[in-house]
């Protein structure tokens, strides 16, 4: 998938992605990549763009802690962006099923 | 700066990033390690893949994106100029704290008014002592009061009017601001934030409840000791002070509760901080 159909829904993957438990930004990309079966091949470097807004916007939070020997800065979801993820999945979910029915409605 | 890491393709590649990138130190320093972590642990990762070490550290770099690209990423996010959703959202909780105080000066209208049937109304609006009117102003005055039979009295009687009547008008307007924003709340998933601390949040956690308690609370402080200033100066007027500053103090303890409710909230991710440290490996394993 190229990275400009992600745009509008990276946001929400990063927090589904942190959901599972606090990770760095080599591992959130990784799951990212993995998770979505390389369909989600972006420029690793901008997503770090989008970590540090989502920090800001207080949906996540971060701090430097030592993982597999080395610092690194460890991102995980704040309570609003528990809230925030819930309201996507919410919305994502309605909006998969308005289109499955548009798609997959024929004439009779 | 050894021979080694002027060929190193990393250290070149964060070299030229730091030339790219703009904006605070400490954020500058933030980026920095953060590439340089990322791009190690795409090299490791690419080495037990079986790659040669050249050729890991090329298509991490090719990955990561160029030093150009990342840096205009970071320099597009919103810097001086708050983003339309954060915008819009802090106005809306401005326009909550406005409606709450506009329905606070209407409550404080209404209790002025009892104020002043209970302690007369030059408690509530007389002037200070010493004070004179024209001609042409008290007779205005005696038109609108002419019961009260004394210039001063008519005053009094005119100065209390506009207090409680003004207020109460004040207070019907913020129903409506209040209201407005109840239908917009309804509409528009962006005025989700507009509950003191809850659901989700642009702004900072507990925004409004901090906001309305520091400013209710200072406006009960001024309000009170002004209005106690007054009663110890033996002047008139001290209910008018009084009777905004007990609201004040109401509403700012609303939202002191609203705060705590958002401080407590903050357990939760100081729990998970914990929970973090407990996984972390110690040292030397």
């Amino acid at each position: 998938m190229k990275s400009d159909q992600l745009k509008g829904h990276l946001d929400v993957l990063l927090l589904a992605v942190v959901d599972v438990r606090p990770a760095h930004g080599y591992a959130i990309i990784s799951a990212l990549r993995d998770q979505s079966e390389g369909a989600f091949d972006l420029p690793e470097g901008t997503v770090y763009p989008a970590l540090h807004r989502l920090e800001e916007a207080g949906l996540l939070a971060s701090h430097w802690g030592e993982v597999g020997g080395r610092r690194r800065r460890v991102y995980q979801l704040t309570g609003a962006g528990a809230t925030a993820l819930a309201e996507r999945r919410t919305e994502w979910k309605q909006f998969v099923m308005g289109v499955d029915n548009v798609l997959g409605w024929a004439p009779a | 700066m050894n021979d080694q890491t002027v060929s190193d393709p990393i250290e070149v590649y964060l070299d030229r990033l730091l030339v790219e990138l703009s904006g605070r130190a400490r954020n500058v320093r933030r980026i920095l390690a953060e590439a340089d972590d990322h791009l190690r642990d795409a090299v490791e990762s690419g080495v037990a893949e079986g790659l040669l070490p050249a050729e890991a550290e090329q298509r991490a770099i090719d990955r990561f994106g160029s030093p150009a690209t990342v840096a205009r990423r970071f320099t597009r996010r919103p810097g001086r100029l708050l983003p339309v959703p954060v915008l819009s959202q802090l106005v809306l909780a401005l326009a909550l704290l406005a409606g709450v105080g506009l329905v606070g000066v209407g409550v404080s209208g209404a209790l002025a008014g009892g104020m002043g049937v209970a302690f007369g109304k030059d408690f509530v609006s007389g002037d200070v002592a010493g004070v004179t009117y024209t001609p042409a102003r008290c007779a205005d005055y005696l038109e609108y009061h002419p019961e009260a039979g004394t210039c001063a009295r008519a005053a009094t009687a005119h100065h209390f009017d506009e207090i409680v009547e003004y207020r109460l008008a004040a207070g019907i307007l913020g129903l409506l601001v209040l209201g407005g924003l109840f239908l917009v709340r309804r509409s528009s998933p962006l005025a989700r934030v507009i509950p003191m601390g809850e659901g989700v949040g642009l702004l900072p956690d507990g925004f409004v409840a901090t906001t309305g308690a520091a400013v209710f609370g200072c406006a009960a402080g001024v309000l009170i000791a002004s209005g106690l200033a007054q009663v110890g100066g033996g002047s008139g007027g001290a209910g008018g002070y009084l009777s905004g500053g007990i609201v004040a103090a109401f509403i700012a303890a609303a939202f002191a509760v609203g705060l705590f409710r958002a401080l407590a909230r903050r357990a939760e991710v100081v729990d998970a901080v914990d929970d973090l440290a407990r996984l972390r490996p110690s040292p030397g394993t």
